[in-house]
């Protein structure tokens, strides 16, 4: 699964955060998480039409857009969106 | 004209504005040349330093000159994390700080450090027993603000750093921002203090690190000594002197201004308040300086603009981001984002007057019913 993390260094929330996602890589190492900056990659960034709240963490399947957290989440929350669509793709198959 | 956004800047002084002119056309030589220009600019610049020492009561050898409060807490930061990382590589903060506490923390994470954010209690005060709970072996800094930009909670630096006495390998930095030139916090047991001359009638580029005398840095500038070791460039003479005697106007009634504006504080706090959508964020441990309040239902942005047409210039201040952002801040010390989509910043001085609060408040009301929804007179 393919997740998109756009975050600014001058952002609390993206630091705290950051932290929430290092615990969810463990938990789940074949995440292939790629992180951009708000401001340094801000040509991509405004193509994925990221709004102004930080940190936005956006879910694909296939490259489709599944599902996209804006702000401060759980572990937990985080948790459930991933076995989700986990749960969807192996429906499909 | 009538100027409420005082916290994001302030007008230059005209006498700060006097000295630093005198400065530049008076002594041109270099304050590091040995000839007789050089050696003159060096005496200015060592009775300015001398100057802001007894003003702060620290030595003047812990005084570090630089472009202003991002440049200081960028060194602060970086300066000591990079320097002392074989003790530890662990940061405590709070999430009320400036953002340029959080640009050096993620560029700190990117090489391995650590962090950590402290809670605050329900009046946005940093939480001691959950400080001491953070604490590391490896905690080599804690960085918390005296006085928060947004909403104005000034936390408890002396409390902090009495804890942090028990922890002689974890030095502790301050932002004092939006305290200094404003409320006289003692500088004790505080290891690193941030300030900026812009936001006490200074000019902007040009602002301090307070750094206690033993203290070594890793400079974010290479090359050499300039009027210390941990910052190179050619000393800003002009903007130095004018430093110096912004601070000490500042300075001269520190006390009387403090009372004052906290007069035009409750005034305002009390017609303010009356308006059923209005709710007042800033509480009674903020800093007089600051009036945060949410007009609810009404974007921030509206609300400055509609104010702007009649010359009255207020803020917005948010968290993460430019525009349309709901305050961070806010939310985490009210719980309620509808005050946090709705937030504005009224920032004082002791230069506003009565007149102004008055003329502002007829503006406000004017506003308020043209854009609260439902809203009669």
């Amino acid at each position: 699964m393919k997740i998109i993390r756009i975050n600014a260094v001058w952002c609390s929330g993206c630091l705290v955060m950051n932290k929430v996602w290092k615990e969810v890589e463990q938990i789940y190492p074949q995440l292939e998480i790629i992180n951009y900056d708000y401001d340094m990659d801000y040509d991509f960034v405004k193509e994925l039409k990221v709004g102004d709240v930080l940190p936005v963490a956006i879910f694909y399947h296939n490259n489709n857009e599944i599902k996209r957290l804006i702000g401060e989440k759980s572990k937990q929350e985080i948790i459930m969106v991933i076995n989700k669509i986990e749960e969807v793709k192996n429906e499909n198959n | 004209m009538i100027y409420l956004d005082y916290s994001a800047t302030t007008p230059v002084d005209k006498g700060v504005l006097d000295s630093f002119n005198k400065t530049c056309l008076d002594f041109i030589g270099n304050p590091n040349s040995f000839h007789i220009l050089g050696v003159k600019s060096n005496e200015l610049i060592n009775n300015a330093t001398k100057q802001i020492a007894n003003l702060l009561k620290v030595k003047e050898n812990e005084i570090i000159y630089t472009s202003g409060s991002s440049e200081s807490n960028n060194l602060a930061i970086k300066g000591i994390m990079l320097k002392y990382q074989n003790r530890g590589k662990h940061i405590i903060t709070t999430a009320f700080e400036h953002s340029s506490i959080y640009g050096p923390i993620s560029y700190l994470e990117t090489l391995g450090f650590e962090y950590d954010f402290v809670d605050v209690d329900e009046k946005g005060q940093v939480d001691l027993k959950h400080l001491k709970s953070l604490l590391r072996e490896d905690t080599i800094l804690v960085s918390i603000n005296s006085v928060n930009s947004e909403i104005g909670m000034i936390q408890p630096i002396s409390e902090i750093a009495k804890i942090l006495e028990s922890y002689p390998k974890c030095f502790f930095h301050s932002d004092m921002t939006q305290s200094m030139g404003k409320i006289d916090i003692p500088l004790d047991g505080v290891d690193l203090v941030s300030f900026s001359a812009h936001k006490f009638f200074g000019l902007k580029g040009i602002g301090c690190l307070i750094k206690k005398d033993k203290i070594l840095l890793e400079p974010l500038i290479h090359g050499g000594k300039s009027t210390t070791i941990f910052r190179s460039g050619t000393p800003a003479l002009p903007l130095i002197v004018s430093l110096a005697k912004a601070l000490r106007l500042a300075y001269t009634d520190i006390d009387n201004n403090l009372i004052k504006v906290k007069e035009y504080n409750d005034y305002l706090k009390e017609k303010l308040e009356k308006y059923p959508k209005v709710k007042i964020n800033s509480n009674d441990i903020c800093s007089p300086y600051v009036l945060n309040l949410s007009i609810i239902g009404v974007k921030p942005e509206t609300f400055v603009h509609a104010l702007e047409k009649d010359d009255i210039f207020i803020s917005t201040q948010s968290a993460c981001s430019t525009t349309n952002t709901a305050s961070k801040a806010v939310l985490a010390l009210t719980n309620d984002i509808e005050r946090a989509n709705s937030s504005i910043r009224i920032s004082l001085s002791y230069v506003t007057t009565k007149e102004e609060l008055d003329t502002f408040l007829k503006v406000f009301e004017k506003c308020y019913y043209s854009l609260v929804k439902d809203s009669k007179k």
